[in-house]
């Protein structure tokens, strides 16, 4: 039943043989080329972690070959044998893969999830004898101190996971794909994982290894294959990789420092106070001044996109207040958000920025409708002239204002949530995450936008996961961890170490 | 709105140039919708008339209308509320309560046509506003919420008017009947009337617009500063005034209160505005379409009846005339979208080619 049995041994052992093949693999969305003719080989008993920015082809590759995706271009082969775009065709030929969010079924056992799809059965009744002896026979590998008849609902994250290694185990997959399995682990779980992986890799299990925290990648990669804007940058032996070198090859550029030019703060313009919502925030009190950009750090989950959305009245909350210059606003309604004067870039814009049916213009003006408007009419006139002048001053690259939004590249999407807010001309400005997803040429264009913004006085709340973002653009950093405000870190004092220490331990 | 007047025109490769640059254009999609629909229509017109020598009569195709206007009527209303991504099931049952309290307030209480009128019509956008807030205040879903209304719509209609029809109807409504504009019968040109309002009223007005970014992407809309629990209340309360209004139809041409008229009518409606192309996900459609979806299956009924199919046929043969429209709409949806796909690739590999 081992995984080993029914892989031969290398037979050089400095090289081994290719188990997953990819080649030339192409695939687009309308609107982006998420993968450009990527070839990408995992060889036999190896770690081979996945690296790329946001948006660099890491989750369509994952997606394509866990069968979700037919490539328009290109193959993908296990031991030779073909990928059809079908999930079962992934787990038959020998990938299982696990997603950022455990795919189990809460209301099951761990032993029927384990054998999900493929119980064992006897003229169609399944035997739960046989069932349970197959699951505890893989669960053992990976995490024996589990009972194979608890709901699958009723363990934490960490325990989840490993039943869907166990689940790839018992299916006897050559290949096992983990997308960011570190993500939602503490530090003693992270140690159980990993050895776990070293485990598997001993028996001969390929595995793929997505993560954005690089000195996991150094501690359990034997190879490292980066992506980026949908194409191959390269795959090398971890040995011959530093950590510079791998975010090179990852940004393709030296992040460089852009000397910010002095400008004028003015007044508070945003002041939040002692904002509370059990359960996810806990007393944060800040002021953002006009002309200023104040940056909120923290790992995903500290509750800085929460903040935002109680800023904005998304969410409501249990006790605080937020004014904007002075004037409290009314909590959990957005459109008394926007009338006091702030705008939100959010951080899905297809989700919740963007009306993906409708067109450029429309979407532009959606925030703006009654200034284009009179007595509930529409002026079509001045809805163009406002559309027109926001898409040239942005440069949205799109073949006309009349063009549906979802055909947009990501950037160009991007462009046209800002544009929206700029024709409204906020005093507060909230950008979440606002170059996730986006091609390097738009990042850059939209972080000078930001800081033209600041000039003009426009107060700027910038929360953001990527350090040299925080770092170039803010003047202040608010750090968060848990819910909280770990830190307020002037210009001097940020860097990527005292940021990351307040964010995970403060 | 012509390409030539974009301020960047350079996401669209000069080589493919003509339908594949359009294809992404609103007003392209929409047009497709609705030419496709015109085509299917003139010939199974064409074919008609020569199958049957009743069909091109004057006197048939008024009848064609005629009997389309009272789907049509409700139709409109169910727009509003398809857009805003719900359903309204309860539209036949509002259509009968609408009809038999139309006559039975003059008949049994003895108030004057003008009110009994005017409290059809209130009836129906009560109806509507309970639907409207079940589904955003209580957050049932639109399909439970309005099965329940319909249910007590109809029963509360069999109650009043003791289950069967009421007659004779008001003089107001033989007059309806029999009016004409300009020769054209008055049902119709009301019809047309109400269907132009409805038109201008999502195209050219903010709640218009709200609608369709309600449907489109509630949270975005609802990011964006837009009430969008008031904007489905609303198109709730349309689709029950609409349906109000189509009820004092079908008591103008049955000359009754007619308690049990329009069984099974919301399928009907629903089957025509999805012909029309009106996405039942929201956010997408128009009422000129959607007309022309009503008109569809007006016909297909119509030809039934004049071929003599024998009866009971007569509802597979719609049966498969809906799902025809249907599976062409996947396929039109799709040739769309692959023609965005392959204008990306051009794109990318036009980038590639230029030296940076």
């Amino acid at each position: 039943m081992s995984i080993a049995d029914h892989i031969a041994p290398p037979a050089d052992k400095s090289v081994p043989r290719a188990v997953l093949v990819a080649r030339g693999v192409t695939k687009s969305f309308p609107g982006v080329l998420a993968l450009d003719n990527v070839d990408f080989d995992v060889r036999a008993g190896e770690v081979t972690a996945l690296l790329g920015e946001n948006g660099a082809g890491k989750s369509t590759l994952i997606k394509m070959m866990a069968g979700f995706y037919a490539p328009d271009d290109g193959e993908i082969t296990v031991d030779g044998a073909p990928l059809h775009a079908d999930p079962s065709s992934a787990h038959h030929i020998g990938i299982a893969t696990i997603h950022q969010d455990a795919h189990l079924v809460p209301a099951m056992s761990v032993a029927e999830n384990i054998m999900l799809g493929r119980w064992p059965t006897h003229y169609g009744w399944v035997q739960m004898k046989r069932q349970r002896a197959k699951a505890a026979a893989a669960l053992l590998r990976v995490a024996p101190h589990l009972n194979p008849s608890t709901p699958a609902g009723r363990l934490s994250s960490a325990d989840q996971q490993l039943v869907e290694i166990a689940r790839a185990i018992s299916e006897d997959s050559k290949v096992l794909i983990m997308d960011e399995p570190t993500t939602s682990l503490s530090p003693p779980e992270i140690d159980r994982l990993f050895a776990v992986v070293d485990d598997l890799k001993s028996k001969g299990m390929s595995i793929v290894f997505v993560s954005h925290w690089l000195d996991e990648v150094f501690r359990i990669a034997d190879r490292v294959t980066v992506l980026r804007d949908g194409r191959l940058v390269g795959s090398r032996p971890i040995c011959e990789l530093d950590h510079d070198k791998v975010i090179r090859m990852m940004v393709g550029r030296e992040v460089r420092d852009t000397i910010l030019s002095k400008r004028p703060i003015g007044d508070v313009v945003l002041r939040v106070s002692n904002l509370s919502r059990q359960n996810v925030l806990s007393d944060i009190s800040f002021d953002v001044r006009a002309g200023e950009i104040v940056g909120m750090s923290g790992l995903v989950g500290a509750g800085r996109s929460e903040v935002a959305s109680c800023i904005f009245g998304i969410d409501p909350y249990d006790s605080g207040s937020v004014e904007i210059a002075g004037e409290p606003i009314r909590p959990n309604d957005p459109k008394a958000a926007i009338e006091a004067g702030i705008g939100l870039v959010p951080e899905d814009r297809r989700r919740q920025a963007l009306v993906g049916l409708m067109s450029v213009k429309s979407n532009v003006t959606l925030s703006l409708l009654d200034r284009i408007s009179c007595l509930g009419f529409l002026s079509m006139a001045r809805e163009q002239e406002i559309a027109d002048r926001e898409i040239r001053a942005l440069s949205v690259k799109t073949p006309s204002s009349s063009t549906r939004v979802s055909t947009l590249s990501g950037g160009n999407q991007q462009k046209v949530v800002l544009a929206r807010w700029l024709a409204r001309k906020p005093k507060l400005l909230i950008l979440d995450e606002p170059t996730k997803g986006i091609d390097v040429g738009a990042k850059s264009e939209i972080s000078e936008l930001i800081l033209r913004l600041a000039e003009s006085g426009m107060a700027i709340l910038l929360i953001s996961s990527e350090l040299p973002e925080i770092l170039t653009l803010t003047d202040r950093v608010l750090v968060m961890r848990s819910g909280r405000i770990s830190a307020s870190l002037t210009r001097e004092e940020a860097t990527s170490e005292t940021i990351m220490s307040f964010a995970t331990t403060g | 709105m012509a390409v030539e007047n974009a301020p960047m025109t350079d996401l669209v490769p000069r080589r493919s140039g003509g339908l594949s640059s359009l294809r992404g254009k609103l007003s392209f999609i929409d047009l497709m919708q609705s030419l496709g629909l015109m085509a299917v229509i003139l010939l199974g017109s064409a074919v008609m008339s020569t199958l049957s020598p009743v069909f091109a009569t004057i006197r048939n195709i008024e009848n064609v209308l005629q009997s389309a206007t009272i789907i049509a009527v409700v139709a409109i209303g169910q727009t509003f509320v398809i857009l805003v991504s719900g359903i309204d099931l309860s539209v036949a049952s509002v259509l009968v309560l609408s009809s038999v309290l139309a006559v039975g307030l003059v008949q049994f209480q003895g108030f004057s046509p003008e009110i009994a009128i005017l409290a059809a019509l209130v009836a129906g956008l009560g109806v509507g506003l309970i639907n409207g807030l079940a589904v955003t205040k209580l957050r049932i879903p639109a399909l439970i919420a309005t099965l329940a209304t319909m249910t007590i719509a109809r029963g509360l209609a069999y109650i009043y008017s003791g289950g069967t029809n009421i007659a004779p109807v008001p003089r107001i409504f033989i007059e309806l009947q029999a009016s004409r504009v300009f020769g054209i019968p008055g049902v119709i040109v009301l019809t047309l009337v109400l269907a132009a309002l409805a038109q201008i009223v999502l195209s050219r007005t903010r709640f218009g617009r709200s609608v369709y970014a309600t449907g489109g992407n509630p949270l975005a809309a609802r990011l964006a500063g837009i009430k969008t629990e008031r904007v489905i209340i609303a198109a709730f309360m349309i689709s029950g005034l609409m349906s109000a209004v189509a009820g004092l139809l079908i008591t103008a041409r049955f000359e009754a209160g007619a308690a049990t008229a329009a069984q099974g009518l919301e399928l009907a409606v629903i089957a025509a505005v999805v012909i029309g192309g009106v996405s039942l996900f929201g956010g997408e459609g128009n009422i000129g379409s959607m007309l022309l979806g009503v008109l569809l299956l007006g016909l297909v009924q119509n030809a039934v009846n004049l071929l003599n199919v024998p009866p009971n046929w007569d509802s597979v043969v719609s049966g498969l005339v809906i799902a025809a429209a249907a599976a062409l709409d996947v396929y039109r949806r799709s040739y769309l979208e692959a023609g965005m796909r392959k204008k990306v690739i051009a794109t990318k590999a036009g980038k590639q080619q230029k030296p940076s």
